[in-house]
């Protein structure tokens, strides 16, 4: 019985694990501007097939000066923690910092790729930031292909 | 005298008296005032012996079969109920978090303003646009593969 329920528990936790240790988890979870300031989005399973992909989770705020480097340091830190050796990744900045990125980060033992999105665009002194967490078999390109505007 | 009781008494107690031997020795041990006090256990052994035991009524035995079989029957079903309720446990458990579990990998939940919206509509559109942004972006590398299809 003891072992029915560890095993029950780790299958149920295995979907949440993926994401867990990155450091950009405290942004999504209301640590560099309150969740009442954030729009999020949480997708898991069938909705994503088309896209090829398991998990999205998104975030959206507008943040200060202060915010903005907050979350700037923490994407870094994952950016550097967790890149895959032999990917392709985007990154662009302007004005001295980080303006977009697209990471892809080591796979995971299933099989299954992994990204990190990172947009931040200034208007007028505040700092429209977007933060995405991806996990699935999608590559780089089906994304870029699936989701870049005509 | 004692001589003559304990021999009546090894002979009673291999085994090997007489009707009569039995019939002197307890008259012996029930009746003698100066009985040694070595012997006295045994005065008390055979009175214990020739007390009248009292032997339940058949209907009482038969009551009595009854309740324990009732009980033994009671346990058994206990047993069998308890059984049944584990696994009846078990089931609903595994369906719990089997129904969680796939809520979890079949979700879309939207968070404005730190309210919960379970709009599957309004999470997929959060996230389209999220990532329609993103992706839009292109720095110059990336738009020289556009430009000659390298990738």
């Amino acid at each position: 019985m003891k072992h029915l329920l560890i095993t029950l528990a780790l299958i149920v936790s295995l979907p949440l694990s993926a994401q867990k240790g990155l450091h950009i988890n405290d942004i999504f979870k209301g640590k560099v501007v309150s969740r009442q300031e954030m729009r999020e989005g949480i997708m898991r399973g069938d909705n994503l097939a088309p896209y090829k992909l398991n998990v999205l989770h998104t975030a959206s705020f507008t943040g200060d000066e202060a915010e903005r480097q907050l979350a700037d340091r923490l994407f870094s830190a994952d950016m550097k923690a967790y890149i895959a050796d032999d990917t392709d990744m985007e990154m662009e900045s302007r004005g001295g910092f980080l303006y977009y990125a697209i990471v892809q980060l080591i796979d995971t033992d299933s099989g299954l790729h992994r990204y990190i999105c990172y947009q931040c665009k200034e208007k007028a002194k505040r700092f429209d930031i977007t933060v995405v967490y991806m996990e699935g078999k999608a590559t780089l390109a089906d994304l870029r292909k699936t989701f870049k505007k005509k | 005298m004692t001589k003559h009781i304990e021999h009546l008494l090894s002979r009673y107690l291999d085994g090997e008296s007489t009707q009569e031997e039995l019939r002197q020795l307890r008259q012996i041990l029930s009746r003698s005032e100066d009985l040694p006090a070595e012997l006295l256990p045994y005065r008390e052994m055979f009175a214990l012996l020739d007390k009248k035991q009292t032997v339940p009524s058949a209907e009482a035995l038969n009551r009595f079969a009854g309740d324990k079989l009732q009980r033994l029957k009671g346990k058994s079903m206990g047993k069998k109920l308890a059984l049944l309720l584990a696994a009846a446990c078990i089931a609903a458990l595994a369906f719990v978090l089997r129904t969680s579990r796939g809520s979890e990998e079949d979700c879309a939940i939207a968070y404005v303003g730190g309210k919960k919206i379970a709009d599957r509509q309004l999470a997929m559109q959060m996230g389209q646009e999220a990532l329609q942004e993103i992706f839009s972006n292109e720095n110059q590398e990336q738009q020289l593969h556009d430009i000659f299809n390298t990738q």
